[in-house]
């Protein structure tokens, strides 16, 4: 498994839009992992100078973060693979 | 699992069962209904519904399927209400009463359908969902009474089907009550329905034998 970082540009957007959106993705990951597409929205940050929130995902490849996101119908710009640190990894 | 991803689960697994490629509000308005029913039956307010009747096999496990589904614009626009409710409600996330309450403006599709068929409005529809929650989840929503004097949980108002069911007599017996002011009632913002103080229903009970 990797992680994606996935980034989206959301002028405009609220808490409560980013609830529902939050919300679809939790089901829509569920549901593919269900279905045999292990998928997990782990974490995402909102930057609320450039409108911009970038969502972290684990899956096995970056064509599963896509579909997980396109059946929850969130928008987005960009995903790519990213390498994991934590104070504790280094 | 939270009940709004066990209804979103639901939702989906109906939407697989019809076969469709999108979740839509139809489904999820099933998916919400099934997470509160009993043994295939919601009752919320006067309304009965049966999912059976609403095309739900609710006792056999989803099959699995190849569908793929995604959720349509109308079931996002619904989660955004939804959101909007439950950060209105001083929520921090979206329950499935939400959702319900979220459903109230919809007039197309099953909500439309299910409010033609039972005479749900708007708001008799909200309340409805907010005394069932507080039934099932001991939630005590407040509301202002009409003089601002005091509060009151929305449980202590009664459709006057209830009212009439509380003190054993016709629904059209209560409503002449009203009629002729033995009995307040208060009306339904902007709406027709209306509504009893439980603790108004013993006005129109006197003792048998006049006390001195």
């Amino acid at each position: 498994m990797a992680y994606f970082v996935v980034k989206r540009d959301l002028p405009g957007v609220t808490l409560e839009i980013l609830q529902s959106a939050g919300m679809r993705a939790k089901t829509c990951c569920s549901e593919m992992t269900n279905e045999g597409q292990s998928v997990r929205w782990i974490r995402s940050f909102y930057l609320p100078e450039t409108a911009q929130t970038h969502c972290y995902f684990e899956a096995a490849s970056r064509d599963t973060v896509e579909e997980a996101n396109k059946r929850a119908r969130i928008p987005f710009t960009h995903i790519t693979e990213v390498v994991e640190m934590t104070p504790d990894s280094v | 699992m939270k009940d709004t991803e066990l209804a979103a689960s639901f939702a989906i697994a109906q939407a697989k069962k019809r076969n469709r490629s999108e979740v839509g509000t139809d489904e999820l308005l099933l998916g919400c209904l099934q997470v509160i029913s009993r043994f295939g039956v919601v009752q919320m307010g006067s309304w009965t519904f049966d999912l059976e009747e609403l095309g739900v096999d609710w006792l056999d496990d989803p099959e699995i399927s190849e569908v793929k589904v995604a959720y349509s614009q109308a079931a996002v626009d619904l989660f955004d209400r939804a959101a909007r409710i439950a950060a209105a409600d001083g929520s921090s996330t979206i329950r499935v009463a939400h959702l319900l309450a979220g459903f109230a403006v919809e007039n197309e599709g099953l909500m439309g359908d299910l409010k033609r068929s039972h005479g749900i409005t708007n708001a008799s529809w909200r309340v409805a969902v907010a005394r069932t929650w507080s039934a099932r989840f001991g939630k005590d929503t407040s509301v202002s009474q009409e003089d601002g004097s005091e509060s009151g949980s929305l449980g202590d108002y009664l459709t006057p089907e209830e009212a009439a069911e509380a003190l054993s007599i016709h629904v059209q017996t209560l409503r002449a009550y009203v009629r002729s002011g033995k009995l307040p009632a208060l009306r339904l913002a902007g709406e027709r329905a209306i509504r009893i103080r439980r603790t108004d229903l013993k006005t129109v009970l006197e003792p048998l034998v006049p006390q001195t």
